[in-house]
């Protein structure tokens, strides 16, 4: 291969060099975990500090707004602040904003298992699954300024007048809200809880950092928690390591090897437009 | 006038939507409970409202793709597999949505396929990123050396190992991006609230849809 | 913590100036969109682009697919439709075939047949009424990503000259951009989060960014005093960027005048 056509290959690759080897790079690690070290970022020790200020007995609005495909990017997320809930005995209430997000709650009470029977949790008193109230933003408004007007029953149709949402009436009711988000109805939950006052943090997905970020800055979030990254991060602060932590090695190798494509295309770039110069000359 | 051309009526709708908007705009800045009382209403009336539209929306699917089974039109095999799973998944959801059928569709068949969809994502992203971080010009150079710092401090090895990397990573975060972040939050909040406005003046007229000609 | 300045009987407590800020936006809107004012405003590309787009695609002999997101009735969705109306318009008058792939989420089940009838009405009145295809608005799925599969599957198969994709496209933006890149396709987009929009331009051909979205309506309108509104959004990013610069000086002065008066 001559010089020309080595810098011309580099500087136009195929899209489909990219697909393959980051499928490559990312499958191997998962495969087979190495367990590098990671270093945890400022926004998810705050995030960490935040979520375990909660006290027992708070009643907290945990919103599942995915559907199953984000939920696995946020799922170490999901699932280790659960577990911070469940050991401070705090009073769950699970809400979803997508019908496919019906099916998580189980998903996430089935890893903690454990910790649920350990803390005594019962179904009713201690935790309750809505399902899926949050369709639109006229049904996050209600569930905030009349929350027994817009919810009577969970999401198998059993009342929810003897449990402790009983006592939930407005915003100011709920001690925290902890939203898991791909995008759904978190604005509704900014717009109607947490400018009102709510505490609330975040646990969002890649994309959505840098627009979730400025709420944090300006005190309407207590904490952002920022994607798989920030979920591996607290895996790795509760001592609880999981499908995060397990992930990261990939992570960093999928990173890596972007970094790759990107020299190399700026290596071709420079060599194939000097070249084209020189040939002009 | 029959009822549907009076309801069609767009002067009626622009009245119906200020008089709403008026119903929750006021309340929330001006303290009277019975206003409250009745904007409270009003909000769960159209929580309602909008549950009931999904359901005459799924009503008007449905005729729609049996229409297109009937007359044998392109891709009609698929309308007829959306209808047919639509009709399964209601009468399995009777069986029970924690176990049974409804529940092995759900973590057997949805789970899987739309978390494959969404990984899908990571490599247009990494294509995209790929090919598009090029130091054509001084900008691009400028942006090419933040991108490339903080996708390095991205990876958690390097965090790990040069601890160095971070305030300089985050600082991009926390002033440019941040002012970005920003900026864009208040020129789209501003945009939102000019255009409800324009809505409420029955300027925007493709919100009721309809062209701006047709009025 | 800011508190606030003073409390006026009967308004809520911090929103004072919210209340006085929306009222000026009001005002200032009902005063530009009434008269006839000329003003000068700057050009949008992306917007600008979508004739370039259609026409294109006339030339070509190819379809154009546009979509306008995939929410419910935000105000993303309504800018989407406005541009989806003038995309209506300008296929109907060139004779351009028009796919609008919908659905993506359960509420856009709602918006789908306003955006039917959007593009029925631009139909019937550039006068090509039985141009109007019905199964050309696709409803791909209630679900994300399967209605990505949708959508990119379309834009595969039938390969378009142009790709409009406005509205509220959330992460599910980039693999449409990128596909509609792959084919060939011209490619103008808007991103709802500020890192779609850092993505996106990347993908895309022309990029509407933050506030010229839900101004597409009157910057694309013929009435001269519809497109004047869009000086209020001017008038107040000034005041915010004032605020900004005088509660920067003020409170590195130990002053905290600015939060507190936009807390009260």
């Amino acid at each position: 291969m001559s010089d020309n056509s080595l810098m011309k290959t580099l500087a136009t690759y195929d899209r489909r060099w990219v697909y393959l080897v980051l499928f490559l790079v990312v499958v191997g690690p998962l495969l087979r975990p190495i367990g590098m070290p990671i270093s945890v970022s400022p926004d998810t020790k705050q995030y960490y500090e935040a979520i375990n200020s909660v006290e027992e007995g708070d009643k907290i609005l945990f919103t599942l707004n995915t559907e199953f495909s984000g939920y696995n990017e946020i799922q170490s997320g999901i699932v280790a602040t659960m577990r911070v809930f469940i050991e401070h005995n705090t009073k769950i209430c699970v809400a979803v904003g997508h019908p496919e997000a019906t099916g998580i709650p189980e998903l996430v009470f089935n890893q903690l298992r454990s910790e649920l029977d350990a803390n005594g949790y019962v179904y009713g008193e201690d935790y309750v699954i809505l399902g899926y109230v949050m369709p639109n933003e006229a049904s996050v408004a209600s569930m905030s300024q009349d929350f027994q007007g817009a919810i009577t029953q969970d999401w198998l149709g059993r009342s929810i007048d003897d449990t402790f949402l009983s006592e939930i009436h407005t915003w100011e009711d709920w001690d925290l809200i902890a939203d898991f988000t791909t995008g759904l109805a978190t604005t509704y939950l900014l717009n109607h809880f947490a400018l009102r006052g709510t505490p609330m943090t975040v646990n969002c997905i890649g994309v959505m950092i840098a627009s979730q970020k400025p709420y944090v800055d300006s005190g309407v979030y207590l904490a952002i928690l920022q994607s798989m990254r920030g979920g591996a991060e607290l895996e790795y602060l509760t001592g609880h390591p999981g499908p995060g932590l397990t992930a990261m090695d990939a992570f960093t190798f999928g990173h890596y090897m972007l970094l790759l494509f990107i020299i190399a295309g700026n290596i071709g770039y420079y060599g194939y437009t000097r070249q084209q110069k020189r040939g002009g000359e | 006038m029959k009822m549907a051309e009076i309801l069609k009526n767009r002067q009626l709708q622009i009245a119906v939507m200020a008089l709403a908007f008026l119903l929750v705009f006021v309340p929330y800045f001006i303290e009277v409970p019975a206003l409250e009382a009745a904007s409270t209403k009003l909000i769960t009336i159209t929580a309602i409202v909008n549950a009931v539209t999904l359901i005459l929306a799924l009503q008007s699917q449905v005729r729609r793709g049996l229409n297109i089974v009937q007359r044998r039109q392109t891709g009609w095999y698929f309308k007829a597999y959306m209808i047919i799973t639509m009709v399964l998944m209601v009468v399995f959801a009777f069986f029970g949505r924690e176990t049974g059928p409804y529940h092995w569709v759900m973590y057997a068949v949805v789970n899987p396929l739309s978390s494959v969809n969404y990984g899908i994502l990571a490599f247009y992203m990494a294509s995209t990123a790929a090919r598009a971080f090029r130091a054509r010009n001084t900008q691009a150079i400028l942006l090419l050396t933040t991108g490339f710092i903080v996708l390095l401090y991205q990876a958690p090895l390097t965090g790990a190992y040069a601890p160095w990397l971070e305030p300089i990573a985050l600082y991009f975060g926390d002033t440019f991006g941040m002012a970005a972040g920003r900026m864009f939050l208040i020129s789209v909040t501003v945009g939102a609230i000019v255009f409800g406005v324009r809505v409420l003046m029955g300027k925007e007229t493709s919100v009721l849809g309809v062209g701006k000609e047709e009025v | 913590m800011a508190t606030p300045l003073f409390q006026v009987p009967l308004i809520a407590e911090g929103r004072l100036i919210g209340l006085i800020l929306d009222i000026l936006i009001f005002a200032l809107v009902i005063y530009y969109t009434s008269g006839d004012k000329h003003i000068y405003i700057r050009r949008v590309a992306g917007l600008d682009a979508i004739e370039e787009a259609v026409g294109r695609a006339a030339e070509m002999g190819k379809p154009v697919v546009a979509s306008y997101g995939l929410g419910g009735f935000t105000y993303w969705t309504l800018a989407g439709l406005a541009i989806l109306s003038h995309v209506a318009t300008l296929s109907a008058r060139t004779g351009t075939r028009l796919i609008v792939p919908t659905g993506g989420s359960t509420e856009s089940l709602i918006v789908r047949p306003v955006a039917e009838e959007i593009v029925k009405t631009a139909y019937t009145m550039e006068g090509v009424p039985d141009q109007y295809n019905p199964d050309d608005l696709p409803f791909l799925s209630g679900q994300q990503y399967a209605y990505v599969g949708g959508y990119v599957g379309i834009l595969q198969r039938t390969r378009p000259a142009s790709t409009i994709m406005t509205g509220s496209h959330w992460s599910d933006a980039m693999n449409i951009a990128e596909t509609s890149s792959a084919v060939g396709a011209i490619t103008i987009t808007s991103g709802a989060y500020i890192s779609n929009v850092a993505a996106l331009a990347c993908a895309s051909d022309y990029i509407l960014i933050g506030e010229e979205a839900p101004a597409a309506g009157a910057y694309l309108s013929d009435d001269p005093a519809q497109r004047a509104s869009i000086r209020v959004q001017d008038i107040f990013k000034w005041i915010a960027l004032g605020c900004i610069i005088l509660g920067l000086v003020l409170s590195n002065m130990g002053i905290n005048l600015v939060e507190n008066l936009l807390s009260t």
